[in-house]
């Protein structure tokens, strides 16, 4: 294995001193691999921009070690690529203008050409010479996002990056971040949508009240979980003999539908139909769900995400 | 350099696409000539205008430094500019090195501002001399009213402390320390506070460069004062100053 690009052990941090004291993050270990579209998801409140703060230098943490390409954050500014929660620009200054400055921030010199480009791939071509203050606030966030590549960073680190945005342009976002991995880049987001998560991430980090619950891929998170599948059919069979058939782990009525839980719906499908078949009966309808990320935070902290 | 003059540059404009600043600056300085000109001048409007036009200019140059600098400042940090900036790799001594220059720019358009009307309009008599012995003073008195400034962005919560707190320092300020009243007509206790104020080392390093082309006599004594006041409010300002807003 490679090492991590983003290497973060044990890090706590909080606000404020004395009796007004918040922990944020709790001994928080993880780390992002090189290429990685990574998400930290997680409910408000969580600690996600925190820990990114932590990571952009912007915040010290009260204990712990972290490394951003290897050096302490303060030193990798220029490694990254920011899009900040709270999105607040030069509200004075047009688009073109402010891919400008903040790109020369990093010292790098953008061409019209570039800043074209750039404004195209967020769909803010017709704004190119509206002031931020101008512009409504989808508009400001993919500024904000667009800003956050035009210093061509190696890592990029974006706080719910789709917040504002309709579910269109959202998914114009996920594209642009599918290309900036296919480049090579790392891409660390926050999301409490389990959608984006399970769109966009190799891996996520399901973080609650400042520590983190699981890591790994959407599916591996699922699986370790032990989590089963759900399966809906209108049909009217004894409970007792649903039980026993195979896979099956737990069985009830809802209204009109049986609800089968199962750890391996591939199994008990079969046996459902057979067993329907033998006593003569037919199944109207049917429906399977897999277990989710949702369901994981479910498990995993006791609450729903949303 | 690059990254620093684009920087500058950007500070620039957002400074001259403010509409209060661009009142407070431009217009405010030659509402108030007008005023005083047509109140208080008398019968020799010229003569009047050489006293009275440089104190408007270092009593603006003051207002700007106190109000406007330091609330768009305190705005910047309030509304999360500040914080973006701070993610990137600039120092904060290239921020406001920056945010002086425009500063510093906006003040010179002031003064021309001001030059142009009072010469075109009311007679005043300048010879370019008077430009190259003033430009130093303007800068020096500008610098000052930045640096006293900066102190008040650190310590206001929001741009509207910031401009109170200003205001109360400008208007403190305005009467008592010769910017648009002589202090010789003002009550003994006056002309004993008024000159340790930054404000009467200010009308005193502008006027007589601005209207004579002359130093005052006792310029190094004043430009001591001011450069006193300037460094003791640097050093506030730097210790005092956050790229984030105070949360609760
Ligand atoms: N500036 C701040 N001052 C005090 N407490 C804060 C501040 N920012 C965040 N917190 C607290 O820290 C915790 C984590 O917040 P945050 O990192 O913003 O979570 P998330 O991004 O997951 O919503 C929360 O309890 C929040 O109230
Ligand atoms: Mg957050």
């Amino acid at each position: 294995m490679t090492a991590p690009i983003l290497d973060i052990e044990a890090v706590s941090a909080g606000y404020g001193s004395g009796s007004r004291q918040v922990t944020a993050l709790r001994e928080v270990s993880l780390q992002v691999q090189p290429g990685e579209i990574f998400g930290l998801l997680g409910p408000n409140g969580a600690g996600k921009t925190t820990l990114l703060a932590c990571l952009q230098g912007l915040h010290t943490p009260t204990g712990g070690r972290l490394t951003v390409a290897g050096r302490p954050p303060r030193e990798a500014k220029g490694a990254l690529g920011v899009q900040l929660q709270k999105t607040a620009l030069l509200d004075d200054l047009s688009a073109t203008e402010l891919l400008e400055v903040y790109a020369a921030l990093y010292d790098v010199r953008l061409t019209g050409e570039q800043i074209d480009t750039l404004l195209e791939r967020f769909g803010l071509s017709e704004q190119r010479n509206k002031f931020a203050r101008q512009m409504s606030g989808g508009q400001q966030q993919r500024l904000a996002l667009a800003i956050a590549v035009a210093n061509d960073p190696q890592i990029v680190m974006l706080d719910e990056p789709t917040a504002a945005l309709d579910p269109h342009a959202r998914r114009d976002v996920w594209d642009v971040l599918r290309g900036l991995h296919e480049d090579g880049r790392t891409i660390l987001i926050t999301t409490h949508s389990m959608e984006e998560a399970e769109a966009l991430c190799g891996r996520v980090a399901i973080i609650d009240q400042g520590q983190i619950m699981a890591v790994g891929s959407p599916a591996t998170i699922v699986a370790g979980l032990g989590l089963h599948a759900t399966l809906k059919a209108a049909i009217d069979l004894p409970l007792e003999t649903v039980r026993g058939l195979p896979a099956v782990t737990s069985v009830r009525y809802t209204g009109q539908h049986l609800e089968i839980q199962s750890s391996s719906p591939q199994s008990t499908l079969p046996a459902l139909h057979a067993l329907a078949t033998q006593q003569g009966k037919v199944i109207t309808e049917i429906s399977l769900r897999q277990p989710s990320l949702e369901d994981a935070f479910l498990a995993l902290t006791g609450r729903s995400l949303n | 350099m690059y990254r620093f003059l684009t920087l500058t540059k950007a500070m620039f404009l957002i400074h001259v696409r403010d509409r209060s600043l661009l009142f407070w600056n431009f217009a405010f300085p030659v509402f108030l000539m007008v005023i005083y000109g047509a109140i208080f001048a008398g019968d020799d409007l010229a003569g009047f205008m050489t006293w009275m036009m440089p104190g408007v200019l270092a009593g603006n140059l003051m207002a700007f430094g106190l109000i406007g600098s330091s609330s768009m400042m305190t705005e910047l940090r309030a509304k999360g500019v500040l914080r973006r900036l701070q993610a990137s790799p600039i120092a904060s001594s290239d921020l406001i090195g920056a945010y002086v220059i425009a500063n510093v720019a906006m003040a010179l358009m002031t003064a021309v501002v001001v030059i142009v009307v009072g010469v075109l309009f009311y007679g005043v008599a300048l010879n370019p001399l008077n430009l190259v012995v003033a430009l130093p003073m303007i800068v020096v008195t500008v610098v000052a009213a930045i640096a006293l400034g900066q102190v008040i962005s650190g310590i206001a919560p929001r741009a509207g402390a910031a401009v109170a707190i200003g205001q109360l320092f400008y208007f403190g300020q305005m009467f008592i320390t010769d910017l648009f009243m002589p202090i010789e007509m003002m009550p003994d206790w006056v002309q004993q506070i008024g000159p340790w104020l930054p404000g009467y080392a200010m009308a005193q390093l502008v006027r007589p460069a601005l209207a004579e082309g002359v130093l005052h006599a006792d310029w190094v004594q004043h430009l001591f004062l001011l450069a006193v006041y300037t460094v003791v409010a640097l050093f506030l300002a730097a210790r005092l100053f956050k790229w984030e807003a105070r949360t609760a």
